[in-house]
C-alpha cells in the first residue's frame, strides 16, 4: 500500500521544529504570567512580550521549515520522493501553518482567558487584541508564501524585514485612525463595532489571499530545482 | 512489459545562457548507462528534467513508462534518485532517515538497509552532521539502495569521494543490478567509474547528445593509429578516421568507425603503420567531444 507522502512530510516538518514551537508556547506563557502581575510596567512588559513571542513564531518557522530546506540541500532529497512540486507546496505550507497556528491559537485564547476571567485588562481591549494578534498571522503567510515561491534566502530575508517593519506602522493607523478601537479599550465590555468587523474581515481576507496566491505560484513552476 | 527504462524525444530546454538541444536518450529495461559530460554540459539538466524537477520546452520523457513531468509522483515510486548536491538532515540520525523513508516505502528492505550499513561502515545511530563527505554520499545511497527502486537516477554519485569508498560504491551498483530488470542512468566525468559498470554511454557537451552506444561498440570502434608520413606523402582522407595530428614526419590518426583494412590503405598510401591501438573511454571521451566541437563550429 502507498503512504501518504504529504503526510509523511508534515509530520517530519513538526517532529524537526517541535523545539521552536515549543519555546514560542513558553516565551508567550511567561509574557501573560508577567501580564498577571499587575501593574503599569508588568502591563506593558507583559503585552510586549507576549507579541514578541507570536512575531518570533511568524517569522521564524518559515525560515527554518522552507528557506532553509533550499539552502542547506535537503530540498533535492525532499523531492526525490513520490512527490511534485504542488503537492511538496502544499505539504510544507499546511506543515508550517500548521505549526504557527498553534501556538498562536493557544496564546490568544490564553490571553482571551487572562483577560475574561482573570481581569488582568478590561474587556474593551479584546476586538483590539484579536485584532492586533491578526497582524502576526497576516506577517506569518506572507514570508511562508514569499519564502515558498521566492525560493531563496534573500527573498526569506526581505520579506521578513518588510513584515517586521510594518507592524508598527499598522499598530499605529490602527491606533490613531480607528477612533472606535482606541476610545472603547478601557471599556468594561467588548465593543464590536462595525469598524472592527471591517478590520476583523480584511484580515482574514489578506491571509486567505497570500495563502491563495502562493499555492497558485507554486503549482505554476516549471523549475523547481 | 515496458521496453524502455527511459526515453527522451526531441527534448528541449532553453535558459538565458544555456540550451539544452534536441535531447534524444533510449535506457533499455535492465542496463546501465552512463552519461558522461564536461562540466556544464547539461547532465543534471537532462536528469532534472527525467526527474520532474525541470519541465522541458518542448519533447517527450517517458520514465518507467510514465509521462513526464505529468506522472512524475507515479513514477517516482519506482525510482531512486541520488545527487552530488543533495544533503541529508544534518540535526538528525542517518536512523531517523532509515525511519523516515520506511514511513513512506512499503518496498524498504530492512535486512538489505543493515547489510548496506555493515558494508559501507556506517552507524544509524550517528547524527548526519557528524559523517565525513563519503560516509554521507555511502548513507544517501543505502537510502535509495534499501528502497529496490527499479530505476535508479544517480548524478555524479561519485564525485569527491576518494578510491576506496568509490569502488565500494561501484562494488554495490554492480549488486543492485545483479537483480533482474534493474536499470542505471549514472552521469559522471569521471571516465574511468563509467567505464567500469556501464553497458551503455552517452555522451553530452554543450547541451547536446554527441554520442550514445553500447561500451564494448564504442571500445572496438575508436582506434588510434600511429603513423610515420615519409616527405613527400599526403595522407589520405578516409571515412571513419576523425582527426589526424602530424608533427613532422610523426603522424597519430584518430578513428570512430575503425576497420580492419584501414592500416593497409594507409600502408598503400605511402605511409608506415607503426602501431594500431585501443584507447581508453577516457580519450574517446576527449576525442569525441573535440570533434564534435569542431563539427559545430565549422
Amino acid at each position: 500500500m502507498k503512504s501518504n507522502v504529504i503526510l509523511q512530510v508534515i509530520l517530519k516538518d513538526w517532529r524537526q521544529q517541535r523545539r521552536m514551537i515549543v519555546l514560542s508556547l513558553l516565551a508567550g506563557g511567561i509574557a501573560l504570567a508577567v501580564l498577571q502581575m499587575r501593574g503599569q510596567t508588568p502591563l506593558v512588559l507583559g503585552t510586549v512580550f507576549f507579541f514578541i513571542a507570536i512575531m518570533f513564531c511568524a517569522c521564524l518557522l518559515p525560515i527554518t521549515n522552507i528557506v532553509n530546506e533550499r539552502k542547506k540541500q535537503t530540498l533535492a532529497f525532499l523531492m526525490s520522493l513520490p512527490i511534485s512540486s504542488s503537492r511538496y507546496g502544499a505539504a510544507k505550507l499546511l506543515s508550517t501553518f500548521g505549526m504557527f497556528v498553534v501556538p498562536w491559537l493557544t496564546l490568544v485564547a490564553a490571553a482571551l482567558y487572562m483577560i475574561l476571567f482573570r481581569h488582568v485588562l478590561p474587556n474593551g481591549v479584546i476586538p483590539m487584541m484579536l485584532i492586533l494578534a491578526n497582524l502576526p498571522f497576516i506577517g506569518f503567510c506572507l514570508i511562508t508564501g514569499t519564502a515558498l515561491v521566492g525560493e531563496s534566502e534573500g527573498w526569506g530575508n526581505a520579506a521578513v524585514a518588510v513584515v517586521n517593519s510594518s507592524y508598527w506602522l499598522a499598530w499605529y493607523l490602527l491606533v490613531s485612525q480607528v477612533p472606535s478601537l482606541s476610545h472603547n479599550w478601557t471599556s468594561p465590555v467588548a465593543v464590536w463595532s462595525p469598524a472592527v468587523f471591517k478590520i476583523l474581515g480584511v484580515e482574514f481576507a489578506m491571509i486567505l489571499l497570500i495563502l491563495g496566491t502562493a499555492l497558485y505560484l507554486q503549482s505554476r513552476k516549471r523549475d523547481f530545482i | 512489459m515496458i521496453e524502455y527504462a527511459i526515453e527522451l524525444h526531441g527534448v528541449c530546454k532553453s535558459y538565458r545562457f544555456f540550451e539544452l538541444q534536441n535531447i534524444a536518450l533510449r535506457l533499455h529495461r535492465g542496463t546501465i548507462m552512463g552519461l558522461i559530460g564536461p562540466n556544464g554540459a547539461g547532465k543534471s539538466t537532462t536528469i532534472r528534467i527525467l526527474m520532474g524537477l525541470v519541465h522541458q520546452d518542448r519533447g517527450e520523457v517517458r520514465v518507467l513508462g510514465h509521462r513526464m513531468p505529468d506522472d512524475q509522483v507515479a513514477a517516482k515510486w519506482d525510482i531512486g534518485f541520488a545527487s552530488e548536491d543533495m544533503r541529508l538532515y544534518e540535526p538528525v540520525t542517518l536512523g531517523w532517515h532509515i525511519n523516515f523513508m520506511k514511513s513512506i516505502y512499503a518496498s524498504w528492505d530492512d535486512a538489505y538497509a543493515q547489510v548496506l550499513l555493515k558494508r559501507f561502515g556506517l552507524n544509524a545511530e550517528q547524527k548526519i552532521k557528524g559523517l565525513s563527505h563519503g560516509q554521507r554520499v555511502k548513507a544517501a545511497l543505502l537510502l535509495v539502495f534499501a528502497r529496490r527502486p527499479k530505476l535508479l537516477v544517480l548524478d555524479e554519485p561519485t564525485t569527491g569521494l576518494d578510491p576506496v569508498a568509490r569502488h565500494e560504491i561501484l562494488r554495490e551498483l554492480m549488486a543492485v543490478m545483479a537483480e533482474e530488470g534493474r536499470s542505471v542512468l549514472f552521469s559522471s566525468h569521471n571516465t574511468q567509474d563509467v567505464e567500469q559498470i556501464s553497458d551503455q554511454i552517452t555522451f553530452i557537451d554543450r547541451g547536446r547528445i554527441i554520442d550514445s552506444m553500447d561500451k564494448e561498440i564504442y571500445l572496438d570502434r575508436w582506434r588510434r593509429l600511429r603513423l610515420e608520413v615519409p616527405d613527400g606523402v599526403a595522407l589520405p582522407s578516409l571515412p571513419g578516421v576523425i582527426g589526424i595530428q602530424q608533427t613532422g614526419r610523426l603522424a597519430v590518426a584518430i578513428a570512430n568507425a575503425f576497420e580492419p583494412h584501414l592500416p593497409n590503405v594507409y600502408e598503400d598510401s605511402g605511409a608506415r603503420v607503426h602501431a594500431v591501438e585501443n584507447m581508453t573511454l577516457e580519450e574517446i571521451f576527449v576525442a569525441n567531444v573535440e570533434h564534435s566541437r569542431e563539427e559545430v563550429e565549422a
